[in-house]
C-alpha cells in the first residue's frame, strides 16, 4: 500500500481531549459530525481543510490522555491517510490499529517533516519520503499487521474465526 | 532469564512464550464498561455480533462513575442502554450511587493480585497498586472482550522505579506520586509497563498505593505495579472472602529495560500547573494565587485516608470566603463512612460541598466545572485544557486543597 497526502503538523502531547472533545463523545457518532470536530480545539482549520489521505505529522506521546476511541475513529472519518509521530500513546495505539488506521513510529521525520507537504509513504518497503529526504520505519509486529490490514479488529476476526 | 511481574500475569493468561515486544492473546478476568463509552459498547456489540452472548456475564460489569447521576439527557439515555444491556445479558451494574468503577472493583474483592481487567477507564491501571494489570481501552476493544473473553496485548517492557526516603507528613502519596512524574515526565514510561519498589513504596498504605498507581497513565505508562504487602493482601483476602491470594513478585534476575532512583527525601509539597499532569513544581513556588475553587475526590484521592487528611485541616475552621470547596467521595463506601463517622459533619460546618460518590469534575462529570477566569485546585489526575472547562486546574494533594481552601489561595501544607 503506497500512501500520498499533505501534512498537518503538530507538536508533543497531542491529547485525545484536542483531537475531539469529551463533550462530543455521547451526542455525536455519526462519522460525518464526528469528522467534522476532529482536533477541534487544536487546530481549527483541520476538519474543514483535511483531505483524503492527508498525513498527520507529530512529535512525542501522540493520543496521550483518555481511552476514548473516537480520538482514532474521528480521524479516520476525516479521510486522514495515516499519523506519523515519534511515539505514541499505547491507548491511542490500540484504538488506531483496532479501526484500521495506519500509525508510523519515527525518531526522525516528523522534525524534518515541513508542514504542508507532501509525503508518500509505502508500507510495505516501510519507507517515507519527503523534501527532506527518505525515512525508514520498522514494520509493525506481525499480529498488528494482521489487524490493520484487514481493516480493523472486527474484520480480523472475523475472518480469523471464519465467519466471512 | 528471569520474569518481571507483567511478564508473569500475560504468561498466566495466555499460551504463548511472553517476551517483550511480543503481541499475544490473552484470557481476561474482568471486563467493565463505564457510562462514557458504555452505550458504545453496547452499540459496538450489538452491530457485531447481533443477539449473540456476552462470554460470561459473571466476569462482565457496568459501573456508572462519569456523570452519576445523570444531569443530562444524552447520559441518561446512555445509561439506560447499557442497563438494559445488562438486564439481558444477566450483567451487573453497579449504578449511578456506587461510585468510581476501578475502585468497586478493589472494595468488592471483584479484583485481585495477578489479574488481568479491561474497561473503558483510562485509569483502570490503577488495579496496579494491587499487583494486577488493568488496562484501559476503546469502545470496540471493549466490545470484543465482552464478546470473547480476550483481548491482543503487546508485551511491554519495564521500567523499574526505586524510590528512596521516608514520606513525612503534610507531604503525603500524591506529592510523592507528582515528584516521580515530574522525575519521568508525560512520556517518560511511554508503552512500558514500571515497578514501584523502595521504602517510600513499601510504607504507601493501599489508599496511597492507589493514588501512585492512578497516576501512570500521566506518565505515559501501561501500568504500573507496586507489589502488595501484607496489609495490602489481608484487604483482598477479606473483602473475596477467600484465602488463597498471593503476590505476584518480580524474580530477582528480571530483565528492566531502565531503572530510576528517586530520593523523596525533604520532598516539598508539590503542585502540576496548568494545563499539563507532568508541569510539576513546588506548591511554594506559586503561593499566593487566588483560589476560586477546590475538587477534592477522583479515583486518585478521593477515598478515606484524603477525606480524613482534609477533615483533619478543616475541622473547626470555615473555608475561605468566596471559595467553594466541591467534594465527591470515589465510591459510596467512602461516602457512608463520612456520614456515619462525623466527618460529613465536619466538612459541612466548615463550608464544603459534599456530595455523593463518583468521578466528578475529573472526567468532566457533574461536580466540579469550572468557568472563565477560574482557579480551581483538584487532586484529580489530569488538567489538560478544557478538561474541568474553560477555567485553570491546578493538581494538588488534599492536603494542599484544604490547607489553599483556608486561606484562599495557594498555600503549602508544611508552613501551617
Amino acid at each position: 500500500m503506497i500512501l500520498k497526502g499533505k501534512v498537518w503538523k503538530y507538536g508533543d502531547d497531542i491529547n485525545t481531549d484536542v483531537i475531539f472533545p469529551g463533550k462530543y463523545t455521547y451526542t455525536i457518532s455519526e462519522p460525518e459530525e464526528m469528522a467534522k470536530h476532529s482536533l477541534e480545539d487544536l487546530d481549527p482549520a483541520f476538519a474543514s481543510g483535511v483531505s483524503k489521505g492527508d498525513v498527520i505529522v507529530a512529535g512525542k506521546n501522540f493520543g496521550c490522555g483518555s481511552s476514548r476511541e473516537q480520538a482514532a475513529t474521528c480521524l479516520k472519518y476525516c479521510g486522514v491517510g495515516a499519523v506519523v509521530a515519534k511515539s505514541f500513546s499505547r491507548i491511542f495505539f490500540r484504538n488506531a490499529i483496532n479501526a484500521g488506521l495506519p500509525l508510523i513510529q519515527s525518531a526522525d521525520a516528523p522534525d524534518r517533516i515541513k508542514p504542508g507537504e507532501v509525503i508518500t509513504i509505502d508500507f510495505e518497503k516501510g519507507t517515507l519520503t519527503c523534501k527532506q529526504g527518505v525515512f525508514t520505519f520498522p514494520p509493525l509486529p506481525e499480529e498488528v499487521m494482521g489487524i490493520l490490514q484487514s481493516g480493523g479488529l472486527i474484520p480480523y476476526t472475523r475472518k480469523l474465526l471464519g465467519t466471512e | 532469564m528471569g520474569k518481571t511481574i507483567i511478564e508473569k500475569i500475560i504468561a498466566r493468561h495466555c499460551r504463548e512464550k511472553v517476551t517483550p515486544g511480543k503481541v499475544v492473546w490473552v484470557d481476561i478476568d474482568l471486563r467493565t464498561a463505564r457510562d462514557f463509552g458504555g452505550a458504545n459498547v453496547v452499540e459496538n456489540f450489538r452491530r457485531n455480533y447481533h443477539e449473540d452472548r456476552v462470554a460470561d456475564a459473571a466476569k462482565t460489569f457496568f459501573a456508572f462513575d462519569c456523570v452519576a447521576p445523570a444531569n443530562n439527557i444524552p447520559y441518561a439515555n446512555n445509561q439506560q442502554i447499557c442497563r438494559d444491556f445488562a438486564q439481558q445479558q444477566g450483567i451487573k451494574v453497579f449504578d449511578v450511587d456506587q461510585g468510581i468503577g476501578s475502585h468497586i472493583l478493589i472494595d468488592k474483592g471483584l479484583c485481585l493480585p495477578g489479574y488481568i481487567a479491561v474497561g473503558t477507564d483510562s485509569h483502570l491501571n490503577l488495579l496496579g497498586a494491587l499487583g494486577a494489570l488493568g488496562q484501559g481501552m476503546g469502545d470496540v476493544d471493549i466490545a470484543f472482550a465482552f464478546k470473547t473473553g480476550k483481548t491482543w496485548f503487546e508485551v511491554p517492557e519495564t521500567i523499574k522505579v526505586v524510590v528512596k526516603g521516608k514520606l513525612s507528613p503534610p507531604v503525603s502519596a500524591k506529592d510523592l506520586t507528582l515528584a516521580v512524574l515530574k522525575r519521568l515526565g508525560s512520556k517518560g514510561a511511554l508503552g512500558k509497563a514500571i515497578e514501584f519498589c523502595g521504602e517510600a513504596i513499601d510504607s504507601l498504605s493501599l489508599d496511597g498505593r492507589i493514588t501512585l498507581a492512578s497516576m501512570v497513565t500521566e506518565m505515559g505508562g501501561i501500568v504500573g505495579f507496586i507489589t502488595p504487602n501484607q496489609e495490602v493482601l489481608a484487604y483482598c483476602r477479606a473483602r473475596a472472602g477467600k484465602e488463597d491470594i498471593e503476590a505476584i513478585t518480580a524474580d530477582p534476575d528480571a530483565h528492566y529495560c531502565q531503572t530510576i532512583d528517586i530520593d523523596i527525601s525533604g520532598l516539598k509539597p508539590q503542585i502540576s500547573l496548568p494545563y499539563y499532569p507532568s508541569k510539576v513544581a513546588n506548591v511554594d513556588e506559586v503561593e499566593g494565587e487566588r483560589v476560586n475553587s477546590i475538587f477534592l475526590g477522583s479515583c486518585t484521592n478521593g477515598r478515606w485516608e484524603d477525606f480524613k487528611m482534609v477533615a483533619f485541616i478543616l475541622k473547626g475552621k470555615k473555608v475561605h470566603e468566596g471559595v467553594m470547596f466541591k467534594a465527591v467521595p470515589s465510591t459510596r463506601e467512602v461516602y457512608g463512612r463520612l456520614l456515619k463517622k462525623g466527618l460529613a459533619d465536619v466538612l459541612f460546618d466548615a463550608g464544603v460541598i459534599l456530595t455523593s460518590s463518583g468521578c466528578g469534575g475529573c472526567a468532566s462529570g457533574q461536580v466540579g466545572m469550572t468557568g472563565e477566569g477560574e482557579v480551581q485546585l483538584s487532586t484529580g489526575n489530569r488538567n489538560f485544557k478544557g478538561k474541568q472547562g474553560a477555567g485553570k486546574t491546578f493538581l494538588v494533594s488534599p492536603a494542599t486543597a484544604a490547607v489553599s481552601a483556608l486561606y484562599g489561595k495557594i498555600t503549602s501544607p508544611d508552613k501551617v
